[in-house]
């Protein structure tokens, strides 16, 4: 006898072949967009509007050079947190290392106008190697526990973001507020030498040849060096690492320490080439949109590049729609969320086929 | 110095920046001795706050708190959905509720948007009540006799309504979840799922109920901080006091009664940070004794991971874990 209502199963699929990972991030994402549709709609916002405002950024040139901009951040931490997410290290932390290497590069600057102890053609080379080992060893802390004494790395590397944020702050409201800044809670403006920028004319050319670089170098880390191979194992299987000799404790804090350096440039790349000074609360959240595109890109190093401009775009067009619609920053960061619950979502469709059945 | 009067107002300010945890752990507890971990709980917090803030304007105390709580639970239920059903990881679906109730609750607070749902909620209100970024705070009630006894009575017992029920639930939830059939079947459902399911338990219901009473007093911890606490609107204002909670749960080695010490003693760092600022300490730059909570969560968090002490506080075994019967 037929039944009045469908049979449901749900059956776990052996293999996901790449073209169904691919249609089913598709269609999860374009739901994504209905759902934030509707939730602007329920606001009293119009959703055309706003998705218009959106593809507005991707078809104007200008912004688009705008979006890779803002993407550039996004993109650099996310190529950190695909290594850390690999070993199955949940760095929360790359909003705290992004503080940490704006501080770093904007000490480097400081140290040149106020000490002059380095060439000047090479401030910008010291500025990306300080904030690489500053936002590394502040990753490299949590990692460190978590290695040698197994505190939670997802409550240690959370925690730490709001010290980096309030040591920041303290910076710029202290001894680094510039002086002959009307009292102002900024950092001396950056000289030309200290923009990224200056080599190519744009900020943007140079950050996306920068991108490509790093993306290049983290795939070939993780592709072809025996330190990614470990610290891929140490992910998969901290046991099968032990019995193949791998140090689980070096392996964790080395690549712990990379994540967290990306993530330090990625604050270079705030305070060189967006906005060219330190001030206050200089993210609005760079770090936490990288866990995203993460996931986004499947933790693939090349499809992080795009998946960042993506978000890089959604931040410009939350600025547009701040000045043309009247509408808060949240509305993006609602969206965001929404794609990310939809994508996490995706995964299960991935995982999963549903079978339903009549019968 | 320091006088009976001062250490009465320190107590009883460590109470009520305390509350705010302890609303929040006890409902961790629960969502985690079912083998749920709620990253999202930050989340939810900033959504009671904002809640709390819009409906109190529009409706009042008592309407605020109910439709805060439902709030919660429904957001706790997508996390139950994803979590329990979908069987999808823990950590991401909790940090992408925490960034949409960011989002959510910047975005309805937003000026103009919240005048509309104001409006919408009660027409009358006056063009001050539009805009303000304040609301009326829960008046305090002085438990007679109680209230008198000297140094604890005021602390304990000259509070608003929101730190008695957080009292009243502690040990009603500490009760429940040792001493009674449901409880058994919750701690159960996080200890061995496959045995508990072969039990009779029914794991899925008991991981969804345990993780919308997590939401609900999420929320709640949220709406007590607006109007029990620092009824003054500022986005992003619960500053990680969610994740605080879940440090605390695990402080709290996930019992209900334990939480009230955890609880109070972040209530005691957070105050301490505000006395010495008055003290002059830190005048110039704040910034140091703001970092406090955060360094003594990880500093707490470290000195739980020595082995010695590791091994006396049992984490539920199946906590974060999916459950699936295949």
């Amino acid at each position: 006898m037929r039944s009045a209502l469908p049979l449901i199963r749900v059956q776990r699929r052996l293999e996901v072949p790449r073209r169904v990972s691919a249609a089913v991030s598709a269609v999860f994402i374009l739901l994504s967009f209905a759902v934030a549709a509707l939730i602007f709609e329920l606001m009293g916002v119009s959703s055309i509007a706003t998705f218009g405002v959106i593809a507005s950024v991707f078809t104007n040139p200008n912004l688009l050079l705008q979006a890779i901009l803002r993407g550039l951040p996004i993109g650099l931490a996310a190529l950190g947190l695909s290594i850390a997410f690999r070993m199955n290290f949940w760095n929360i932390g790359a909003e705290g290392q992004l503080y940490m290497g704006m501080f770093a590069a904007t000490g480097v600057v400081l140290l040149h106008e106020y000490q002059g102890l380095i060439a000047e053609p090479l401030v910008i080379v010291f500025m990306v190697l300080a904030s690489f080992v500053a936002g590394g060893l502040y990753c490299a802390l949590s990692a460190a526990l978590k290695a040698k004494m197994g505190v939670n790395e997802v409550l240690t590397t959370l925690m730490l973001n709001y010290v980096a944020i309030l040591f920041v702050d303290f910076l710029v409201y202290g001894p680094w507020r510039d002086p002959k800044g009307f009292n102002f809670p900024l950092s001396i403006q950056f000289p030309d030498y200290a923009r990224l920028g200056f080599v190519m004319g744009s900020p943007s050319y140079e950050g996306l040849a920068m991108l490509l670089v790093v993306a290049f170098l983290v795939y070939g880390l993780m592709r072809h060096t025996t330190l990614g191979f470990e610290m891929r194992v140490v992910g998969e299987s901290p046991e099968v690492a032990k019995h193949a000799g791998i140090s689980y404790a070096k392996a964790l804090i080395i690549g712990g320490f990379i994540s967290g350096g990306l993530a330090g440039i990625a604050g270079f790349s705030v305070v060189s080439g967006i906005i060219g000074r330190l001030r206050p609360r200089a993210s609005p959240g760079y770090g936490y949109t990288a866990i995203i595109v993460a996931f986004l890109a499947l933790l693939n190093p090349w499809l992080i590049i795009p998946a960042s401009i993506f978000f890089g775009g959604l931040i410009v067009a939350g600025d547009l729609i701040q000045a043309s619609l009247k509408l808060p920053f949240a509305a993006v960061q609602i969206f965001q969320s929404i794609i990310f619950l939809f994508i996490i979502a995706g995964e299960f469709m991935k995982r999963y086929r549903i079978i339903v059945s009549w019968r | 110095m320091a006088d009976v009067a001062w250490i009465e107002s320190v107590l009883s300010g460590a109470v009520q920046a305390g509350t705010v945890y302890l609303l929040a752990s006890l409902g961790e507890v629960y969502a985690e001795r079912s083998g749920i971990l709620n990253l999202g709980l930050e989340g939810m917090m900033i959504i009671g706050v904002a809640v709390s803030f819009i409906f109190t304007n529009a409706l009042g105390h008592g309407a605020a708190l109910l439709v805060t709580m439902l709030v919660g639970g429904l957001v706790a239920l997508i996390l139950a959905f994803m979590a329990v059903s979908l069987r999808l990881n823990q950590i991401v679906v909790g940090l992408a509720l925490t960034l949409f109730g960011l989002g959510l609750s910047g975005f309805i607070t937003s000026a103009e948007i919240r005048k509309g749902i104001l409006l919408s909620l009660n027409p009358n209100l006056s063009e001050a009540t539009l805009v303000t970024q304040q609301a009326p705070k829960l008046p305090n009630i002085a438990i007679p006799v109680l209230s008198e006894i000297p140094l604890i009575g005021e602390p304990l017992f000259n509070q608003n309504i929101l730190v008695y029920v957080s009292y009243i639930l502690a040990i009603v939830m500490w009760f429940v979840l040792f001493r009674t059939r449901f409880g058994l079947s919750l701690r159960s459902v996080g200890e061995n799922p496959a045995m508990a399911d072969a039990m009779g338990v029914n794991v899925y219901l008991m991981r969804y109920i345990a993780t919308v009473i997590g939401g609900m007093l999420g929320a709640l911890a949220g709406a007590y901080l607006f109007i029990g606490y620092q009824p003054f609107w500022q986005e992003g204002m619960t500053q990680g006091r969610g994740f605080i909670s879940l440090a605390l749960v695990i402080l709290a080695t996930w019992s209900p009664l334990r939480a009230i010490l955890g609880a109070y003693l972040f209530g005691g760092v957070e105050v301490l940070q505000f006395r010495l600022q008055l003290l002059g300490v830190g005048a110039q730059t704040p910034q140091f004794l703001l970092m406090l909570p955060y360094l003594v969560t990880i500093v707490t968090l470290t000195l739980l991971s020595f082995e010695g002490v590791k091994k006396r506080i049992g984490v539920p075994a199946a906590l974060a874990t999916p459950y699936s019967r295949e």
